[in-house]
Order: structure tokens, then C-alpha cells, then sequence
């Protein structure tokens, strides 16, 4: 009979397939499993390779040598790297105190019924929509010192010393960069502080207004504290973003001038693609990684911490 | 090329950047296809830039350039102004323009190659063309005289307010040096001769006011005058040595480099790196760079590209810097002396 026992497993066998097969889960891992091909094959993967690749002395062309802790230890004394460390931090916390709340702000005005808030909605997401060079080009036309919109702007109305050196001198091209990136990404923060904003129950602001909450009131102790995980995960965004952010600054200023605005992403590229030293562009970008990677697992436990002292 | 997927025929600035592939073994050596009769057709000059250990690996095609100072003919006749020969004389237009509210020279120096011009033309007019070879061979430092001295003259001449406000913040590539000079705002510049071309496409009107004078020279220097800095062929083409048919990709840089190619070359407004093209040349400013580039006993190739990549980094930063007045003059040099040192060895 050992025909039949075969046949009847093979028959139960047959079924769990077809169970499987159609099984929720199988169908989701199905629906998964290209995007998760290309995630870790362009995003998960080049980060250990990056970690391998810190250990050699590398041209990009051919084999590398194996020099151990060499780019590493550089990487301690290079103090063009700390300036650009340094930069990124000035860059997460200037774009903190303003993304967020100037984010905030035009989503919570908008969100009211306004005259025309449809329209500046329009108006105010456009410059999410400019591809970071063109943007650069935009701003590198304002602050040009002698034709420049800001410049003459401030001539025209006899603030001549105003008229600065925008992308130029040292002390301000840091600056100028972020408020060109701020410019960019305000919107980004809008929209979903929009979304945030949308999902409140609209009865808790009629019953805030019976008992008779202003508006600013009910900003403070409705708005806030309903949209507070959006904001914690806006923060990662913007805290993230700003460590690992390129575009703008490198069209602008390119880092310079003399690595007055470098920041570790500019500083990776001039090394790796310019000087072709991949071995230790690769050790910046791992430290950018680690780095990057620390400071938003410390901002979410300490927020995380937070929430459970208030529960 | 990092991918092993090289082309049979590839192009680049020879020097220091050919040279990287050359180490790695990926050029194809040209020496055994260098007939005496295709090694005339080129202007001796332009080959060495290609050259490795006295063998062909990259061929000049494109284009001849240098940097001169163009200036705004009818602003310097307004001012009653005379080419400048020397610096002293320079200072002295420099300092009437000044007086009379023009931006002597315009330049912008985000693009850092640009303010780099100055610096090399200024090393080799105060310490000959030896002072860089011997830097660059390690018989001399970069931080000799003739570097510091450079620095000396750049920081002079910013303090004396001869660049724009703003210098190091203004980019070339989208043409904010030569804006000031069609707004009446700036009257020199210092510029590759490619700016011939430039000049006529951008501002027709304009180009007919323009004309240029070389850089002048420096007193008590030990540089000839007739020197000048550039490249003397700009684009260089190899062969991988990867392709399968060298024979082949050597015949199609032959057809590159032929007579009627020098001919195509100069209408397009180069002067391309072979002999016997120049009969061509109608363009005035092009004749006139012509001439220069043949009666001068040494050019200078652009520092950034003669020099490592890492070296050349840091001359592109130190000299930024300068012109921001960041750092001194030492610094600049001695942090230039350091990093050769890391990068030579010695």
C-alpha cells in the first residue's frame, strides 16, 4: 500500500501549496519581494560594502590594498572632516527650530477655513517641487553681490551695509545655504503636518470653542499635543535629512569657499569622486551612516522616553 | 572604467588624470603605432602632456589654449589706460579704474580654477617654470619664495579692492564673472582663450570692445614673459587596452588628427594641436592667441590638472582661500608642502 500513502500525501501536500499560494501572506511577500529586491540590493546592501571598503587604500579602478586601520585613523586627525561634522549639526539644528515650526505654522493657517488658503497652499508647495539644481540657481541669481535681488533690494532701500557677501565670505556662505534649504523643505513639512492635521476630530475643537478656547488655545492644547507623534517623526526626518544632505549645498557652494560650508556628504564626494581616494570616501560615508544612524535612535528613546513620563 | 566595462576609445585631460589609468594598466601604449609621419602632424608641446616613461598613451585633439587678461578697449581708451607691461603698471590701471567706480578684474571664483590662473601665472613670472618642476619633483618645496610671494601678490591686489565683492562666491559656469564686464562694471579678465568663442556667441556687440593682452610680467622676476600657462591640447585620446582591435581605434584617431579635422578644428574656432592648421585661422583674437602660444618658450599646464589630484585639492582650496583673505600666504604654501609630502612621500 505504499502507493496510496504517497498518492494521499502527495494529494495534502498538493492542497497546503494551494493553500499557501493563496494565503494573505504569501501574497504580500509576493507584492514585497521586487521593491525589497532593489531596497537592499541599492539601499541595505552598499552600507557593509561602504564598512569594507574603509579598509582599503582604493583608486575605484582595479583591486584596492588592505591598509587595516589606516583611513580610519586619518579620518580622527582630518579636521576638515570635523568642520563638515560640525556643519551638519549647525545644519539638523537650524533646520529644526525653523522647518518645524514655520511647518507648523502655515499648515495650522491653512488648514482653517481661510480666504484663499487653496491657493497658497498651490503657492507655498512649489518649491517642493523645483529639483534642488534649479533651486540652487534661483538662489545663486538672488544672492548675486552685484546684480542680485537681495543685494539690490537692500541698496533700494539704503541698508547698504546689509548688502552682503552672500555665498563669498566664509562667515555667512554657511548661512545663505540654510536658508536656501529651509526655503526647499518647509513645504514638505507643511503637507504633512496638513495631513496630521486633518485626521483631529473636528468636535474637539467645537467643544474647545463652547468653553470658550481662543483659537491660539486651542493650537496650544489641541493642535499640538493630537499632531505630537507627526512632529517626533517629522524631527527624525528633518534630523536625518539634514546629517545626510548634498544637493543644494553642493550646487550652491560647493562646499566651500575653503570647506566654509562643507558638510559631510560634500566632503565624501570630493574625496571619492574628485581626489578617486574611494577607500576613504567610504570611510566618511560609513561614519555619516553611524552617525546618522546614533542620533536618530538617541532622538527617538529620549522622545519615546518622554511620552512614557507624561502616560 | 571602474566597472571593467571600458570603451575601445575613451578621452581625457592627460596629465595627472590619464596618468591614473596609466598606472593601473588599463591605457593601451601607442608608441608602436607613432609612424615618424603622424608624430609631425602633432605640435611637439601638446604630446608630452600624453607622454608617461617616453611612451604615447594620450593623443591631443581638440584645442591649444592659454589664459590671457581681456579687457574693455573702449573703457581703458576713457580712461586714457595703456596695456599694462609690468605690474607696477598694472597696479597703476588698477588703481585708476578704482578711482573712476569700474571693478578691475572680474572674476568668479566659486568655480576655483579661475582664481587659480592668477596664482599660476604669478609663480611662473616671479620664479620661472623650475620653480613649480622643481616642487612638483621634489628638489624644490611649495613653499619656496616664488608660492609665497604669489599669495603676496593676490592678497595685494584684493585688499586693493581689484576683484569683486563677493569674489569667491561667484560662479563661472553661469557666466557671473562675464556679466559684470558687459554691464560696464568690470573692465579685465582673466581667462582661458576659449573665451574667443565665448565672447562672439554671448554678446556679439560686446566682443568688438573686447581684446587681450598677456599676463604682464613681474619686476625683478625670473619668469620670461612670453611664458604662459595652459594646455596644449586640452582633450586627449587613448585606447583601452581592453579593445579588441587596436589596429582599428589607432586608424580612427588617425582620421581624428588628419588635415581635414585641423580644418573642421578651426572653423569651429580652436586652434587644434597639429601642425600646419594655422594658415586657416581668420578670427582675429584666435590669430593673435596663435602667435602667442608660438613664440612662447614655456606653457605652463594648468596646476589642477598637472598637479596629483589630492595636491590639486588643496592648491584649489589654499588659493580660494587666499583670495578670501582666510588664510597667509605661508599657510597656504606650507599646507600645500605638507600634503605633497603625504602625497610623495617625501
Amino acid at each position: 500500500m505504499p502507493l496510496t500513502i504517497h498518492k494521499s500525501s502527495y494529494r495534502t501536500g498538493v492542497k497546503n501549496v494551494k493553500a499557501f499560494i493563496h494565503s494573505r501572506r504569501f501574497v504580500i511577500f509576493l507584492f514585497l519581494l521586487p521593491a525589497a529586491f532593489f531596497c537592499i540590493l541599492y539601499l541595505v546592501a552598499p552600507i557593509p560594502i561602504s564598512a569594507y571598503y574603509s579598509f582599503f587604500d582604493w583608486r575605484g579602478i582595479n583591486q584596492g590594498r588592505f591598509i587595516g586601520w589606516e583611513n580610519w585613523k586619518r579620518l580622527i586627525n582630518d579636521r576638515v572632516f570635523w568642520l563638515s561634522v560640525k556643519n551638519n549639526f549647525k545644519l539638523v539644528f537650524f533646520s529644526l527650530i525653523t522647518q518645524i515650526p514655520i511647518g507648523l505654522v502655515l499648515a495650522a493657517l491653512l488648514s482653517s477655513r481661510l480666504k484663499g488658503s487653496r491657493i497658497f497652499k498651490v503657492i507655498f508647495f512649489i518649491p517642493m517641487l523645483i529639483s534642488s539644481v534649479a533651486v540652487a540657481f534661483l538662489w545663486r541669481y538672488m544672492y548675486d553681490p552685484y546684480f542680485g535681488l537681495i543685494n539690490s533690494f537692500f541698496r533700494l532701500i539704503g541698508l547698504e551695509r546689509f548688502a552682503l557677501d552672500w555665498l563669498g565670505d566664509p562667515a555667512v556662505a554657511f548661512y545663505s545655504v540654510v536658508v536656501a534649504t529651509c526655503w526647499q523643505y518647509i513645504p514638505l513639512y507643511m503637507i504633512i503636518f496638513m495631513a496630521g492635521i486633518t485626521s483631529i476630530p473636528e468636535e474637539l475643537y467645537e467643544a474647545a470653542k463652547i468653553d470658550g478656547a481662543t483659537s491660539l488655545q486651542s493650537f496650544w492644547r489641541i493642535t499640538i499635543p493630537l499632531l505630537w507623534p507627526t512632529i517626533v517623526n517629522a524631527a527624525v526626518l528633518v534630523i536625518v535629512g539634514s546629517l545626510k544632505y548634498f544637493a543644494l549645498i553642493f550646487a550652491l557652494t560647493g562646499g566651500g569657499p575653503n570647506h566654509a560650508s562643507e558638510v559631510m556628504a560634500t566632503y565624501m564626494y570630493v574625496k571619492a569622486f574628485t581626489e578617486m581616494r574611494m577607500g576613504y570616501g567610504s570611510t566618511i560615508s560609513f561614519s555619516l551612516f553611524t552617525i546618522a544612524f546614533a542620533v536618530s535612535v538617541f532622538f527617538l528613546y529620549i522622545t519615546n522616553l518622554r511620552k512614557k513620563s507624561r502616560w | 572604467m571602474s566597472a571593467n566595462n571600458e570603451p575601445d576609445i575613451f578621452m581625457s585631460w592627460g596629465s595627472s588624470s590619464l596618468e591614473l589609468y596609466v598606472k593601473e594598466d588599463k591605457v593601451l601604449d601607442l608608441t608602436p603605432y607613432m609612424t615618424d609621419e603622424w608624430l609631425d602632424r602633432f605640435v611637439p608641446a601638446s604630446l608630452a602632456i600624453g607622454m608617461f616613461d617616453g611612451k604615447y598613451y594620450g593623443l591631443p585633439v581638440t584645442s591649444m589654449n592659454t589664459a590671457v587678461i581681456y579687457y574693455r578697449t573702449d573703457l581703458f581708451e576713457k580712461y586714457g589706460l595703456s596695456v599694462p607691461k609690468t605690474y607696477s603698471e598694472l597696479l597703476n590701471v588698477v588703481d585708476v579704474l578704482k578711482a573712476n567706480n569700474i571693478i578691475p578684474f572680474s572674476l568668479a571664483n566659486k568655480t576655483r580654477w579661475t582664481g587659480s590662473m592668477y596664482y599660476v601665472y604669478l609663480v611662473d613670472r616671479i620664479g620661472g617654470p623650475e620653480a613649480f618642476n622643481n616642487a612638483l619633483n621634489r628638489t624644490g618645496a611649495f613653499n619656496d619664495e616664488p608660492f609665497i610671494r604669489a599669495g603676496e601678490i593676490i592678497q595685494e591686489l584684493v585688499r586693493k579692492g581689484a576683484f569683486p565683492q563677493g569674489v569667491n562666491g561667484m560662479d563661472e559656469d553661469t557666466g557671473q564673472s562675464r556679466a559684470l564686464l558687459y554691464a560696464d562694471r568690470a573692465a579685465m579678465y582673466l581667462m582661458g582663450t576659449w573665451a574667443n568663442g565665448t565672447f562672439p556667441s554671448e554678446n556679439p556687440e560686446m566682443n568688438e570692445k573686447i581684446d587681450f593682452f598677456p599676463f604682464p610680467a613681474i619686476d625683478g622676476g625670473k619668469g620670461d614673459p612670453k611664458n604662459l600657462i595652459g594646455t596644449p591640447g586640452d582633450n586627449y585620446y587613448s585606447v583601452s587596452k581592453k579593445c579588441a582591435n587596436p589596429e582599428l581605434a589607432v586608424e580612427f584617431l588617425k582620421y581624428l588628427t588628419d588635415a581635414k579635422m585641423a580644418k573642421k578644428l578651426v572653423a569651429a574656432g580652436n586652434i587644434p594641436p597639429f601642425t600646419g592648421a594655422e594658415d586657416d585661422i581668420k578670427d582675429a583674437k584666435i590669430r593673435k592667441t596663435n602667435e602667442l602660444l608660438n613664440q612662447a618658450p614655456h606653457v605652463q599646464l594648468w596646476y589642477d590638472q598637472a598637479l596629483p589630484l589630492e595636491l590639486a585639492e588643496v592648491h584649489l582650496n589654499t588659493t580660494q582661500a587666499l583670495f578670501g583673505l582666510q588664510i597667509t600666504p605661508e599657510e597656504a604654501a606650507n599646507q600645500m608642502e605638507a600634503t605633497a609630502v603625504e602625497v610623495f612621500g617625501k
